[in-house]
């Protein structure tokens, strides 16, 4: 493989697992928040509405940061893809629609929910709070669409075999289904045990509880959805299934031990809450739902390669669909990932202080 | 194929909204960078208070900022999926920087929002200047793509072969006929260049286009573009700030407002002269050089003529006459070649060979250049009225700004002579509440009015072509056809303008609302019972 292809296929990969990352914790706390808002202004129940701020204040600090890693996969995509970045639009436009159309609302109702907080009426507070935990899940609705057509492209072959757009076809992809409600359990599970993990360091008991309880509840959901979708990869798209059973096998282990642990210290956790306890590893319950959120992507999409999209048992390798219309300058592409790092480690620093040292203020100030 | 009209002002109005989060977005920094230093400075807490609202504004308006821009940038490769062509090339140097820039732009304004109040002043300064600093340098970068499109550095010659009145575009760091050879296969088989970029294995076959990928960094028309671009973005935002602190005065009459306006007048006056005067006459220098039918559009030039004014300041020659579109329809008839002679010129078969299909570029071969020259030109003049109004409209209010932030600079700062006059203009406004509101509010239309105008002037004075003498918009549209559907468009206007009023109605409500609602938050935290 063309070593700058070969860098556009890692950089890409490393994008789309920290974007998937930072967005698994951002659309289960978004929900937990919103409903936890909304209970707190129906019941007057005043830990309610400080609960759904403290969740919240995760979504705050790192959404803006997701959305980065999701403009990174763009430009990845259009300037190393080129072809597929082409072939993906020109084809999936009603998905791709979908998904900018939900980030246009969820991104700006995020930031009017944090700063109006207080401001405006606790009733059209809470709606808001609703729109915005809502319009999450369009997003991966529309992108999970384009992943479940790389892997098998039902949509993408009627474009290439007639020239005629498929329109919703995408969602006719038998693949798209078990991806995308494997990710909606993911993402709210997820959400949940982060949610434990920080209201775990504030000693709230009740706070533990309320994130355990859909992070438990989703895992065990997502023990029907992962099965589904592991499955629906070996009926559709074989070679991707064989790889991840071939060399990607020690991942899918380290994968499938960590889901059962976070079940067992899940449910123990859920246990000793409700008997009032915090369990002393509550807190490494979200870091530990965030690493198998980042196994899965790997598997899901590191097992591709060197394909790019996979055609039931055979690939097409990501030279046919790369830039090769200039030679890529590969310091500048060093360069621009050194600062990248370098913003995570500046945004790895806001986010301990926001959410570790509590500069973020629990009531508004001024 | 895609109709591409109804899908250009969907695109400005995306491209718009973006552009008035952005000038917040530079603008607002420097206000509260000015609002912190003087916290810093005189120990004063309505400093602090001034600066953490235009924060809380800053932050709602940011989220606005970057979704807008994920807007245009999907809209680009959405939309517009030609484009990917030059993101794969022109484009890529650009896009990929502002990769380093958006990200750390963002880092560093969690980082900011987040000890804002909890370290020492100059940190915050610091942090915020960091943040500031990615976020200028990501204008510097979008400016530079857009500015490839208007002029296209790198691609020398190629433009003026096809329009005589052109300019050279720099070096040639493009492979010609291979470019040409795109460029006829769109034309020969009235299809959108996506549909060839997208086949696998296309760009294997055509190999290296460009041999330079940073050349559209160092375009002329690029640099006087930035400074122009991003000086008017900060202009916008501050003058934006300046008049909400000074709506606050006119309706309390509260000196501490009044205390809070005048460092931000200030500030704004000295970078208005910085704008006005000096990089606005570069960028009409480039303007003039390297857009010559956008310069006729703005002078309203049908026919050539002399002006000594204009051609002082266009040319620095005041005899040189305003060349008009008989000028530039003369040039085109002077060129006698025909797209086969060209075709020739360059070793291109009759035939070409394009990702498994055969594109028979003969039918083209009969087609005068000349024609297709004075067809453009018919077509970009179409747009004249238009252009020349919004370009003299720009100017008009841009002096009016220009006027209100002296007056405002002068009637602060004590000049002797100057103040006096600013004082005797500024009391035909009204009592001191009223006249500091008013100047602001001129500073606003001033700075909002040109923006919206020059964007206008610079995006529509461009047409017919989306890449100036290259490409067409009908060459580079999806070929979807949801996309021009009435369907999809009332969903994307209704999408777009919800998000964007609500968005400016949340920030004002930010930036004026009382907290009111605490009652349970503070319970459950333990304040305040």
């Amino acid at each position: 493989m063309n070593p700058a292809v070969f860098i556009g296929f890692v950089g890409l990969g490393l994008a789309v697992t920290l974007h998937v990352i930072f967005v698994s914790m951002t659309l289960g706390t978004g929900l937990l928040a919103a409903w936890y808002r909304w209970k707190a202004y129906r019941e007057s129940d005043p830990w309610a509405e400080l609960f759904a701020r403290k969740v919240f204040k995760v979504l705050i600090v790192s959404e803006l940061f997701s959305g980065v890693w999701g403009t990174i996969i763009t430009v990845f995509l259009a300037g190393f893809f080129t072809a597929v970045t082409t072939l993906a639009t020109n084809t999936l436009f009603i998905p791709i629609a979908i998904a900018i159309a939900s980030i246009m609302i969820r991104i700006p109702t995020i930031a009017i929910s944090w700063y109006t907080w207080g401001k405006i009426h606790p009733r059209t507070h809470s709606l808001v709070m609703w729109i915005m935990a809502l319009s999450g899940f369009g997003v991966p609705f529309g992108f999970r669409a384009i992943f479940a057509e790389i892997n098998h492209p039902v949509a993408v072959g009627y474009y290439l075999q007639t020239g005629h757009n498929p329109g919703f076809m995408p969602y006719s992809n038998p693949l798209f289904w078990t991806l995308y409600l494997h990710t909606a359990a993911a993402v709210i599970s997820t959400g949940g045990f982060v949610a434990a993990s920080l209201l775990a360091l504030d000693k709230d008991v009740r706070g533990v509880k309320a994130g355990l309880l859909p992070g438990v509840g989703f895992l065990v959901a997502q023990l029907i959805f992962g099965p589904l979708y592991y499955f629906s990869l070996d009926w559709y798209s074989p070679l991707l299934f064989k790889a991840v059973n071939g060399e990607f096998l020690p991942l899918l282990v380290i994968k499938l031990a960590a889901v059962v642990a976070l079940l067992a210290l899940g449910l123990a956790s859920y246990k000793a809450a409700r008997a009032g306890a915090i369990s002393s590893y509550v807190k490494w319950l979200g870091p530990l739902a965030l690493f198998t959120v980042a196994l899965g992507e790997i598997l899901n999409d590191g097992a591709r390669y060197p394909n790019l999209v996979i055609l039931g048992d055979k690939g097409l390798s990501a030279d046919l669909f790369a830039n090769l219309y200039m030679d890529i300058p590969m310091p500048a592409v060093y360069v621009i990932l050194a600062f990248l790092i370098l913003s995570i480690v500046v945004f790895t620093m806001a986010a301990f202080y926001a959410l570790y040292r509590r500069f973020i203020a629990e009531v508004p100030e001024v | 194929m895609t109709n591409p009209n109804p899908l250009l002002p969907l695109s400005a109005l995306g491209i718009y909204f973006h552009g008035v989060y952005i000038s917040l977005t530079f603008g607002l920094p420097v206000a509260i960078g000015v609002m912190l230093w003087k916290w810093w400075r005189t120990g004063d807490r309505d400093y602090y208070k001034a600066a953490r609202i235009m924060t809380a504004v800053l932050g709602v308006n940011f989220a606005l900022g970057a979704i807008t821009g994920t807007l245009v940038e999907f809209g680009l490769v959405q939309i517009w999926p030609g484009v990917n062509l030059a993101i794969a090339t022109f484009a890529f140097a650009p896009l990929a920087l502002e990769l380093i820039a958006f990200a750390n732009e963002i880092a560093f304004l969690i980082l900011f929002i987040v000890t804002l109040g909890r370290v020492k002043p100059p940190t915050s300064i610091a942090i915020l200047a960091l943040y500031a600093a990615f976020a200028y340098f990501s204008g510097v970068l979008i400016t530079a793509v857009n500015s490839w499109m208007q002029a296209p550095w790198g691609v020398g010659p190629v433009a003026k072969t096809l329009y005589p009145f052109m300019p050279e575009y720099g070096p040639n760091v493009v492979d010609v006929p291979k470019l040409v050879a795109l460029k006829l296969a769109a034309v020969a088989t009235g299809q959108p260049i996506s549909l060839l970029i997208e086949k696998p294995g296309f760009a294997q076959e055509v190999g290296i286009v460009l041999k330079d990928p940073m050349v559209a960094l160092y375009s002329p028309y690029a640099l006087v573009s930035i400074f122009h671009n991003i000086l008017a973005a900060i202009l916008i935002g501050m003058a934006v700030a300046t008049a909400g602190w000074a709506y606050r005065y006119f309706k309390t009459g509260d000196q501490k407002y009044l205390k809070i306006v005048k460092p931000l007048a200030g500030a704004f006056a000295v970078l208005f002269v910085i704008q006005a005067p000096i990089v606005a006459h570069f960028m009409g220098e480039v303007v003039v050089h390297y857009n010559p039918t956008k310069f006729a559009l703005m002078e309203g030039a049908e026919t050539t003529y002399h002006n000594p004014i204009i051609a002082l300041v266009a040319y620095g020659d005041p005899n040189k006459p305003i060349i008009g579109f008989d000028e530039l329809e003369k040039a085109c008839m002077n060129n006698t070649l025909t797209v086969g002679d060209l075709a020739k010129a360059l070793n291109l078969p009759q035939t070409l060979k394009l990702a498994g299909q055969s594109v028979d570029i003969s039918a083209l071969a009969s087609v005068k250049l000349s024609d297709l020259c004075l067809a453009d030109l018919q077509k970009a003049k179409a747009y004249m009225p238009l252009i020349h109004t919004v370009y003299y409209v720009k100017v008009a209010f841009a002096i009016i700004g220009g006027l209100a932030a002296a007056v405002l600079f002068f009637y602060f700062y004590r000049v002797p002579g100057l103040s006096a006059i600013a004082s005797a203009i500024a009391k035909i406004f009204g009592d001191e509440r009223r006249r500091v509101f008013l100047l602001a509010l001129l500073l606003v239309l001033g700075t909002v009015i040109p923006a919206v105008g020059g964007w206008a002037v610079r995006e529509i004075g461009r047409k017919p072509w989306s890449v100036y003498g290259l490409l067409y918009p009908s060459e580079i549209v999806t070929p979807v056809p949801y996309a021009s559907s009435p369907g999809f468009l009332a969903f994307a206007y209704l999408v777009i303008l919800a998000v964007s009023l609500g968005g400016l109605y949340a920030m004002y409500l930010v930036a004026t609302r009382e907290y009111k609602f605490l009652e349970l938050l503070k319970k459950g935290a333990g304040v305040g019972q």
